[in-house]
């Protein structure tokens, strides 16, 4: 099991469905990995229950059940509902996202053995972006602008704070300052969180920020 | 069992309320699993007679109503025909009544706004809150202590974080949005959540430990 966690923070804003779609993505692929967060939230979520209960009512539209009867029963009887099939590979929430495979993503190569494809940019403009080092890939040094997230969902990784395997959730910010290297023995695939590009200048502008166009 | 009969009155306190609680529970757990096996109108009706208030006051205290004055409306509709569609994904073992239902009624609150926003991206909600995740490591007993726990503790707890609470689980803001609103710096909003967390006796996070 992980040493690296969402904060506290982050699991009650996801068990509250507030915040961010990147960062809920990466909070969901972690809690497939992690029995620990995956209790907290659902701690939460019974904390959110009993507030839920707890509110004052507001009295609903008298003819609100009738509406309701009379659209289900407009509809055809629903499909008995699919137990989801065990994710082949990565976490469920990822799988969905690479519906058509890692193959088919758009990648850009930044460097020899890594390659980067911009998943999605979510409605605060954060990027979430899917990373793929080759075993023993190392980056260049570099750092991170503020509230940055990787998260690793297969191989691993190592670099100056520490070693890295997979649902670890590591926080980056600008007192990071790190060669990340994949493990030897076998390539690493990271999700990633990033601000929306802003122009970056020096040579390794493409670490901080893979989804710049050039 | 007459719902109105054990609907709790709100600000009795102590043994006797617990106990309605407990019986609540079962009452809802029995008449979701009515709606699985047989869908059952009655039951369903029991159901929405109850919630559809709460969901509807969920709706409104998100804002959904600022947005548009039926919204809240809507959102009863959609979370009512989802707990109709998906009963059979309910467990009691796993989750108390409420607990499902609010995790629901979240999940279509985050696709309605989303809706609103016109902002798109391949997955709905249910693909990133997993209803249907298998975590038989936490039962009923283990929700229904918290439950517990927490209706006990939350009467207790100071007004300044019962507040802030209630603003950070229901109302669809951001720790930073209930700071700017409340006009507090991010931290003191932060350690209010933590104090109030420690005193619902929740375990500590992996984080804190």
């Amino acid at each position: 099991m992980t040493l690296w966690h969402p904060s506290s923070d982050q699991l009650i804003e996801f068990s509250s469905g507030v915040g961010s779609s990147a960062m809920n993505i990466a909070v969901s692929a972690h809690l497939h990995f992690c029995p620990d967060c995956q209790r907290q939230v659902i701690e939460y979520e019974s904390v959110a229950a009993v507030l839920f209960e707890q509110q004052a009512e507001v009295a609903v539209v008298d003819n609100g059940f009738a509406r309701l009867m009379a659209r289900i029963e407009s509809q055809p009887p629903a499909r008995p509902i699919a137990k989801r099939p065990t994710p082949s590979r990565f976490p469920l929430v990822v799988e969905k996202l690479i519906a058509h495979g890692t193959e088919s993503l758009r990648w850009r190569k930044p460097m020899k053995n890594l390659r980067v494809s911009q998943l999605l940019t979510d409605e605060q403009g954060l990027i979430l972006g899917l990373h793929h080092m080759k075993a023993g890939c190392r980056v260049p040094q570099h750092t991170h602008r503020g509230h940055e997230i990787s998260l690793v969902i297969e191989g691993g990784f190592s670099d100056q704070m520490g070693s890295y395997g997979p649902g670890a959730f590591i926080h980056l910010s600008t007192e990071h300052h790190h060669s990340p290297q994949a493990d030897a023995d076998g390539d690493c695939w990271l999700l990633s969180i990033v601000q929306a590009p802003v122009k970056l200048t020096g040579p390794w502008g493409w670490i901080l920020n893979p989804f710049l166009t050039a | 069992m007459a719902v109105s009969a054990i609907r709790p009155i709100r600000g009795n306190i102590g043994r006797v309320m617990t106990q309605q609680q407990i019986e609540l529970r079962e009452h809802f757990a029995n008449q979701l699993e009515k709606v699985a096996a047989d869908k059952d109108t009655r039951a369903f009706e029991a159901i929405y007679s109850h919630f559809a208030p709460l969901i509807k006051a969920f709706g409104v205290s998100s804002g959904l109503s600022y947005q548009g004055d039926h919204l809240p409306e809507e959102l009863v509709q959609e979370v009512m025909l989802s707990i109709w569609r998906k009963a059979d994904l309910f467990d009691r073992r796993k989750a108390a009544p409420s607990t499902w239902i609010f995790t629901i009624a979240r999940n279509q609150r985050i696709d309605i706004l989303r809706r609103l926003r016109k902002y798109q991206n391949d997955l709905n909600a249910d693909d990133v809150w997993d209803l249907t995740s298998e975590t038989d490591l936490f039962g009923e007993i283990r929700d229904t202590r918290i439950q517990k726990n927490v209706n006990k503790e939350l009467r207790n707890l100071p007004m300044d974080q019962k507040q802030i609470v209630a603003k950070v689980f229901l109302e669809d803001k951001s720790h930073q949005e209930v700071a700017n609103e409340l006009s507090l710096p991010l931290g003191t909003v932060k350690s209010r959540v933590r104090l109030a967390m420690q005193k619902l006796k929740l375990t500590m996070g992996v984080n804190e430990l």
